[in-house]
């Protein structure tokens, strides 16, 4: 017994001294996790400043006097002999410009526009519009490449963006604003130094938000909808851009809400090809219609009375 | 084994010299020697055991009934280390033959049920979100068999321990809820109505094409090149068994030579079954390890090899489905998809038509439906996309998406699709054949290697001992 236990002790000893002498051995990590990120919308960026400016008028932004007349080889008839406008639109702001999943139509208040167009070209716009859904940041090569007709998405009229398209007359007035959660404290841009603030790739919002002097750090996404499924996620602490679409987000989720006051006056404007004045003047006597009669408070009671209250069209003027 | 061998031998030549002795006295005068050498203890005195052996059989060997025990002693540790590496060497490749149907094709049949299952999963996701109201029960149903085949092929992938398979198994098995949790987010939504659904839809789709796709492509790679490379090993040349047992059967007749020579005696009995043992042993070994390699070379020919293209046609035309779709989902705005679709098309009929060279019998038939289904697919697709570039949206997604219409791409494809998953079934079924077939050529050569080894042995054992016997 005496020998069985002395031969214990030492190999005890022996044992120690390999632990003493070999690396320490740890438990084998059974899940070795080591950066969990939420899944992120293709191509997610920062911050860019290409989108177009500010409204503010370094330039003339009013648009051409109005005109109904549609002359042989003009733009419209082109387009009416073809049978169909071709619009760029937007298919995933809520009130504004999207796809109603139910009825497979789109739907909102720039839609309601198209038809109006559609409607004075053709009579009746069914079937002869034909969507086609661009990412912001697609707006103006849609229109140079002749890909479209006209854009009709949320589309501010900037001195920068003149450069390149024409504008139609001012059909909607809004302005920047922010959304956050409802319980998040923040309660405009200036609480958000320093946080994720998203907006869509070349906008004007992020191009606000780039230049803000409490310098957010902007995310940069190609859909409006995209900053939504990002505010969701947590991935953002606010979206900020114009009232009208954070409108359309807050009804999608009743956690979230629209706060501070507009900083910017943005003007929306059909977007269409240079060279195309004919058709701006068109555009322009058919938004006159709209403005003035009941189609522009019809639409605007349909989406937006409930979200933002009583609105009436903006006043217009055009160049001389 | 060198020293037990080679005290095995003292021992040996010691007990057979002791009634001929008749060896000179000069090597005897250092015997008294010795002594102290055996006796020194400890570590000096084991160091000396090789070195003690070995002089005591050089001066053994030096007469000729010593001679003849080293022969002996040495031809019987030849036979037996044949017959361990012999034996060893058949019951490896027996067991690699075994594994490539048990564990190594099934690998690369999981990887490629994965890639497929969730390409086509993110590819019916996106056809819901294009038919408007309600999901039709059957896309939500094949969305559902895709994800629960995806999952059950993914934990047998996760059987292979290798790190780089592991490691692609962990990013999929990561990013799998994820992806389906993006998509029920996208339903709910849907279903109230709300556009973001769509934006939580294709969010779903980029992290399957730029994570989760990729890193079951890479496994699809992995595996594949395991089943290979495993192949290989199964018919390879065993050099070493090989070179063994030629040795072997050289010193035999070496050895017979020389005692014929020595002793005028044409045959010894011992040796020439020795040597028929060692020869019945090449050529048993070499038949059934030809036929082997032969039928495991079939194996891959017709079977993985003809499998792989077909995998790899099937993936390409379910990512073009995918792209077909997603052109639609976007509306106007997919032209990326497009331009993606237009890459892809080539690729799989390159690859159906490459596959034709290398299947026969029904597979072939099913890649003949394959094939042509995919040109119908073709012509619908360049259809359907004219009319959506022509502004007929609606025309061109029930087109593209409506299984009651004949020439649907729907249809199509799921024709093209059915068809290849057949042609692959066919594929794997003539693998698994073939290699069974491999296997069970190897049926009992490993205890009959064995066996064949004991019985040269036994036989060189008793053909020196004759001879030796004759020095009494």
């Amino acid at each position: 017994m005496i020998r069985r236990s002395s031969l214990g002790t030492l190999l005890a000893a022996v044992a120690l001294l390999a632990v003493g002498c070999g690396s320490v051995r740890t438990p084998v990590d059974p899940a070795p996790v080591h950066d969990v990120r939420e899944p992120a919308p293709a191509s997610v960026g920062g911050a860019d400043t290409s989108g177009g400016g500010s409204s503010s008028p370094d330039c003339d932004t009013r648009s051409l006097s109005p005109s109904s007349g549609i002359s042989a080889g003009s733009t419209m008839a082109t387009i009416k002999q073809r049978g169909r406008l071709v619009v760029g639109v937007d298919q995933t702001t809520y009130l504004f410009g999207f796809l109603n999943p139910a009825t497979g139509e789109f739907e909102g208040f720039d839609i309601d526009i198209v038809k109006q167009i559609a409607s004075a070209l053709f009579g009746d716009w069914h079937n002869h519009v034909q969507f086609k859904a661009i990412p912001s940041s697609a707006r103006e090569s849609m229109l140079s490449s002749g890909q479209v007709d006209v854009v009709v998405r949320t589309y501010s009229i900037t001195c920068d963006r003149l450069k390149k398209v024409n504008f139609s007359s001012v059909y909607y007035q809004a302005g920047q604003r922010v959304l956050v959660e409802k319980n998040s404290g923040f309660t405009g841009l200036n609480d958000l130094r320093g946080k994720k603030v998203c907006a869509a790739k070349a906008s004007t919002s992020l191009k606000t938000l780039s230049q803000s002097p409490m310098r957010p750090v902007p995310v940069s996404v190609n859909n409006w909808s995209d900053c939504l499924v990002m505010l969701q996620q947590g991935q953002v602490d606010a979206v900020s851009t114009d009232d009208v679409i954070l409108a359309g987000m807050a009804r999608q989720d009743p956690n979230l809400e629209v706060v501070g006051d507009r900083f910017t006056q943005e003007n929306y404007g059909v977007g269409i090809p240079k060279g195309h004045e004919d058709m701006v003047r068109y555009v322009n006597y058919v938004l006159d219609n709209v403005r003035n009669g009941s189609a522009w408070r019809e639409s605007y009671n349909t989406w937006l009375l409930s979200q933002l209250g009583p609105a009436s069209p903006p006043p217009v003027s055009y160049q001389s | 084994m060198r020293v037990v061998a080679g005290r095995g031998v003292d021992q040996m030549t010691s007990t057979a010299m002791r009634p001929a002795a008749p060896s000179g006295p000069v090597p005897e005068a250092p015997v008294p020697t010795p002594p102290p050498e055996t006796t020194p203890s400890g570590l000096a005195g084991l160091l000396e055991l090789p070195a003690t052996a070995v002089r005591g059989v050089i001066r053994s060997a030096r007469t000729t009934p010593g001679l003849l025990t080293v022969i002996a002693v040495g031809l019987v540790v030849l036979t037996l280390v044949t017959g361990l590496v012999g034996t060893i060497m058949v019951q490896q490749k027996s067991s690699t033959t075994e594994d490539l149907i048990g564990h190594r094709e099934p690998l690369a049949a999981a990887a490629q049920e994965i890639y497929r299952s969730l390409s086509d999963a993110d590819a019916t996701a996106a056809i819901a979100f294009l038919i408007t109201g309600t999901e039709p029960p059957e896309l939500r149903s094949r969305y559902d068999q895709d994800i629960a085949r995806a999952g059950a092929a993914l934990s047998r992938a996760a059987s292979d321990v290798s790190s780089d398979a592991a490691a692609k198994v962990n990013v999929i098995n990561q990013q799998l809820p994820v992806y389906t949790g993006l998509v029920e987010t996208a339903r709910a939504n849907n279903r109230l109505g709300y556009p973001v659904g769509a934006s939580y839809l294709q969010e779903a789709s980029n992290l399957m094409h730029a994570t989760i796709l990729p890193a079951a492509g890479d496994l699809y790679q992995i595996d594949t090149a395991g089943l290979e490379s495993q192949q290989s090993d199964a018919w390879g040349f065993p050099w070493f068994a090989a070179v063994l047992l030629v040795g072997t059967l050289a010193a035999l007749i070496a050895t017979q030579v020389y005692l014929t020579r020595r002793t005028n005696r044409l045959l010894n009995v011992g040796l020439v079954v020795a040597t028929g043992a060692m020869v019945l042993m090449l050529l048993w070994g070499s038949v059934a390890l030809v036929v082997q390699a032969i039928l495991v070379g079939n194996g891959q020919d017709d079977g993985s090899h003809p499998v792989d293209v077909l995998v790899r046609a099937r993936a390409a035309a379910v990512q073009a489905r995918g792209d077909e779709t997603m052109t639609l989902v976007a509306r106007g705005a997919g032209g990326d998809y497009e331009v993606d679709f237009q890459k892809l098309a080539p690729q799989f009929t390159g690859l159906l038509s490459e596959a034709k060279g290398l299947v026969t019998g029904d597979a072939a038939n099913q890649l003949q439906t394959a094939i042509d289904n995919a040109n119908n697919w073709l012509t619908t697709h360049k259809d359907l996309r004219a009319k959506d570039d022509g502004g007929w949206y609606v025309d061109a997604v029930k087109e593209a998406v409506d299984t009651s219409v004949p020439n649907s791409a729907a249809t199509s494809f799921a024709n093209v699709d059915t068809a290849l998953g057949n042609a692959i079934n066919d594929g794997r079924q003539s693998f698994v054949d073939y290699t069974d077939d491999g296997a069970k050529a190897l049926t009992l050569l490993a205890p009959g290697v064995a066996a064949l080894a004991v019985v040269a042995a036994g036989g060189v054992t008793i053909g020196i001992r004759d001879r030796l016997r004759e020095y009494r």
